[in-house]
């Protein structure tokens, strides 16, 4: 049997991991940090996280500094260059080609998990521009206060448009953005009544997007008084928001969603897991950071329960394979077989975002992720640390295919593969007849349609 | 292929096990139990594909009661007159997009079932996709679609099966009604999807195959699930490769997402897989704002592409043994709002096509003057429907998997 949650105590789980000679900071848990809290890290990065230690290695993802912000104004400048095509198919190849370079992978990481939570399709707004402004919102509120990025998404021209309230009129309420607010953005299920969502709904009254902007409407706003969870007043729209993120079950739900999207797919976190990083998020004006760095440096993270517990997203898979081997490819071709996968960034598949876990999988995504990593091995845009993946691993000194399996699964494989399934490996890149970088190229085929392979 | 003795001999035990022998006797041999099983299914048997509206279809623009006083004051922008219906019978007629409909309807090969719908209705999107989804109106007891439990209890049978029970093919992801304990149903954007890229080396493929298959001592539970998943997707991939290559049809479908996804479906059940149930789903029925136009074109989707699925299965000689269900998670207010929308409602029509329905309307229209929270109120539960559709269509027992109380509705000829 392997260990499960219920074999953990909260109490324990929560203390701060501290390396110690039976469980080192080895190479293998700082790749375990990288997939989870970013997009995976190559071979120098394990190096250096491994010198710097778990505490320090996450203080410097949650403060990237400086080069960060010059790389965020490169990345703007390039956005609106893609804007000009007025494709927003391109601005996913350009989000694509952020995450693979980021130097701030948490940042990117948090951003990604705000676009699935506030989730708006490109499909329906349609506007590349308004896309791209979203997901400036996100990445400015990536690990800073919650509250700010709900008062944010609440004047959001993509997400009103996206939940067709981009009127809003006193006669007639609006309730699609007040019942989201509710159910998916702050509170989840069981926490209100349809007639606190239809109350919320005229606190609404009045924001409306006009020619992609937001507006206040005087004429259209409700200046009665509403009661909104047993709270009332002549509530506006942003103190309508301040009853629901007051309740103890907005911190809970957000907490219990980290959770889950950062340590474990089949876990049921019950409120005694969550509850202290609950506390925390609330202790600290729901700023994310101090609870990112709970998880982050947490013996629960460090421990079986979360190590290969979760399926690799599509973009995981994807961007983690060319950030892991120092790749490049065509980010608009990625980004178009990544929707075959089911998870296209900037087109989530409704409100609700991407399911994750074990949705991810089905016989024609697994068809269709060893498919990508064929592509990936085999496209002639393809790069390897500019080169090709045998002078890659030659740079770095590995010779025998025994050396090179191990590099790779290392990089690449969050659990440990059997002898036979390495051994497999290891005759594929072995093989006659084949010259060495297409054997190479093989072997990554192979490694990356295996099932360990989809665990992140 | 199997014999015909064999036929005839795993029939029997078939209807031995519906008929209650073997499982009320306590000393029937085992092996009759497992014959039973794989007696159920088998390439010919009946078949079933849904088609969901996403996003909670405008029933009352769909079918519609375009003499009522109060459907043309509550709908000032969105009412349709009895200039433009395509006219059923009595004071209702169809949307008139829904051409495709009409001619089924001519074809006797439409049931129109009104006012269907549970009680308490849900307004949400995902609650009331979950509800229709698993025929639960709980929200704890969620975890499998009612489609996914009647696969569980067959599970004995669908072992010795190399086809999927079922297949849902679209981007989107997998319905719940689909979802199972035991038993995966893959999802499918096209049928090129079941092809494993190799580059034409078999030896690439052989490799990727046994190392997929290679035994796992002590793996995880999620590393379990996904290597019987990677297995039966490698095998999926072998036998459609093999089967739909060289599909042919007298019908020209529409260009549209829902025909092409039905045209497939064809494919599939002309390639004589054994698989029961196909899923297919055309979203964009969310309609606050602006509904005419958006509305109007997706039920000329609808229409056109069930009636060209109609007349390929025709042509095939498939007709008679598929049964087409369409159905959304809720109907819409009668009242439209200010946007030239409408917002989520309750109890709205569904549709069944095939050879075997009871054509035309089913039910009477729910009362415009008689609403529960500005919504028209339901008459037949849909579990009454799915019932129907398990027990006097697919030949499963309903009970187990919907509950007691619900008696199949007369939705089919018997």
């Amino acid at each position: 049997m392997s260990l499960t949650l219920a074999d953990l105590r909260p109490a324990d789980a929560w203390q701060p991991y501290e390396p110690s000679a039976q469980q080192p900071f080895t190479r293998r848990l700082a790749a375990h940090l990288y997939r989870r809290a970013g997009m995976a890290a190559n071979s120098p990065e394990l190096d250096a996280a491994v010198r710097l230690g778990p505490e320090a290695a996450v203080k410097q993802l949650l403060s990237p500094g400086e080069v960060a912000k010059q790389f965020d104004q490169e990345m703007h400048g390039f956005a609106q260059v893609t804007l000009a095509a007025n494709n927003p198919e391109l601005l996913s190849g350009w989000w694509l080609h952020r995450m693979r370079h980021t130097p701030a992978p948490l940042v990117e990481k948090m951003t990604f998990f705000w676009h699935g939570h506030f989730a708006t399709s490109a499909a329906k707004v349609r506007e590349p521009e308004l896309m791209l402004q979203q997901n400036e919102l996100f990445r400015r509120h990536s690990l800073s206060d919650f509250g700010g990025l709900v008062r944010g998404i609440a004047r959001d021209p993509a997400m009103l448009l996206y939940l067709d309230s981009a009127t809003n009129r006193k006669v007639h309420p609006n309730e699609n953005f007040a019942r989201e607010v509710m159910e998916l953005f702050c509170l989840g299920l069981g926490h209100y009544t349809e007639r606190d969502i239809q109350e919320l709904a005229r606190c609404f009254t009045g924001w409306e997007i006009q020619h992609g902007t937001f507006k206040f409407n005087q004429f259209q706003h409700d200046y009665g008084s509403k009661t909104v969870l047993a709270k009332s007043g002549k509530f506006d729209g942003d103190e309508g928001l301040a009853v629901i993120l007051d309740q103890p079950a907005a911190a809970e739900f957000i907490c219990g969603k980290l959770l889950r999207f950062f340590v474990a797919d089949d876990e049921v976190f019950t409120p005694e897991w969550i509850s202290p990083l609950a506390t925390k998020f609330r202790e600290s004006n729901l700023s994310v950071a101090p609870v990112l760095e709970m998880i982050f440096t947490s013996r629960l993270f460090y421990s079986e329960v979360a190590i290969g517990r979760k399926i690799r997203s599509p973009i995981e898979l994807g961007v983690g394979v060319l950030r892991a081997l120092d790749g490049t490819t065509n980010m608009v071709q990625l980004a178009n077989r990544l929707r075959e996968l089911g998870q296209m960034p900037l087109y989530p598949p409704n409100v609700k975002g991407w399911d994750g876990g074990r949705a991810w999988i089905n016989s024609s995504t697994l068809l269709g992720r060893a498919n990508l990593m064929r592509s990936l091995a085999e496209s002639s845009e393809t790069r390897f640390g500019g080169q090709s993946l045998d002078q890659l691993l030659d740079k770095q000194g590995i010779q025998s295919a025994e050396a090179a399996v191990d590099h790779l699964v290392e990089l690449l494989v969050a659990v440990p593969l059997s002898a036979e399934v390495r051994a497999q490996l290891v005759a594929t890149l072995d093989q006659r007849g084949a010259s060495r970088p297409q054997r190479l190229r093989q072997t990554l085929h192979v490694l990356g349609s295996l099932p360990e392979f989809q665990l992140a | 292929m199997l014999t015909t003795t064999r036929r005839k001999f795993l029939a029997a035990a078939s209807a031995a096990a519906s008929s209650g022998l073997l499982s009320l006797s306590p000393h029937a041999p085992r092996f009759l139990f497992e014959a039973a099983a794989a007696g159920a299914e088998m390439p010919g048997d009946k078949i079933l594909v849904v088609v969901q509206m996403s996003g909670g279809n405008d029933g009352l623009n769909t079918v519609i009661p375009y003499k009522d006083e109060v459907y043309r004051r509550r709908r000032p922008s969105l009412a349709i007159g009895d200039d433009r219906v395509l006219k059923v019978e009595g004071d209702i007629g169809l949307h008139p997009s829904l051409t495709g409909m009409a001619t089924l309807l001519e074809n006797r090969q439409l049931a129109i079932v009104q006012g269907v719908g549970y009680p308490n209705p849900n307004r949400s999107h995902f609650e009331s996709m979950d509800i229709w989804h698993t025929a639960h109106t709980q929200p704890q007891d969620r975890a499998a679609g009612w489609l996914g439990r009647a696969f569980d209890a067959r599970r004995a049978m669908l072992a010795q099966s190399t086809d999927p029970p079922a297949m849902h093919l679209g981007a989107e992801d997998q319905p719940l009604a689909l979802a199972a304990r035991d038993v995966p149903s893959p999802s499918i954007r096209s049928l090129d999807q079941f092809k494993l890229e190799t580059g034409g080396s078999d030896r690439q493929r052989e490799a990727i195959v046994a190392a997929a298959q290679a035994p796992r001592g002590g793996a995880g539970d999620l590393l379990k699930f996904v290597q019987t998943r990677a297995t039966s997707a490698l095998e999926v991939s072998r036998r459609i490769e093999s089967s739909a290559k060289d599909y042919k049809t007298p019908v020209t479908y529409p260009g549209t997402d829902l025909a092409q996804k039905l045209k497939q479906v064809a494919q599939l059940i002309d390639a004589g897989l054994a698989t029961r149930v196909y899923y297919v789903a055309i979203d964009g029925f969310d309609t606050h704002s602006d509904q005419r136009d958006a509305h109007s074109g997706l039920l000329a989707q609808l229409g056109g592409s069930l009636a060209a699925f109609a007349e390929d299965l025709q042509a095939h000689m498939h007709a008679d043994r598929v049964l087409t269900l369409v159905f959304s998670e809720f109907g819409r207010r009668v009242e439209e709002n200010a946007s030239r929308g409408t917002d989520h409602g309750a109890a709205a029509p569904l549709f069944l096509v095939g050879n075997r329905v009871k054509a035309g309307l089913i039910g009477k229209h729910p009362r415009l003057d008689d609403l529960q929270d500005g919504d028209v109120k339901f008459h037949t539960d849909f579990r009454s429907v799915y019932a129907a559709v398990l027990e006097q269509w697919l030949g499963w027992p309903a009970a187990p998997i919907l509950g007691e109380g619900f008696t199949p509705a007369g939705v089919l000829q018997t």
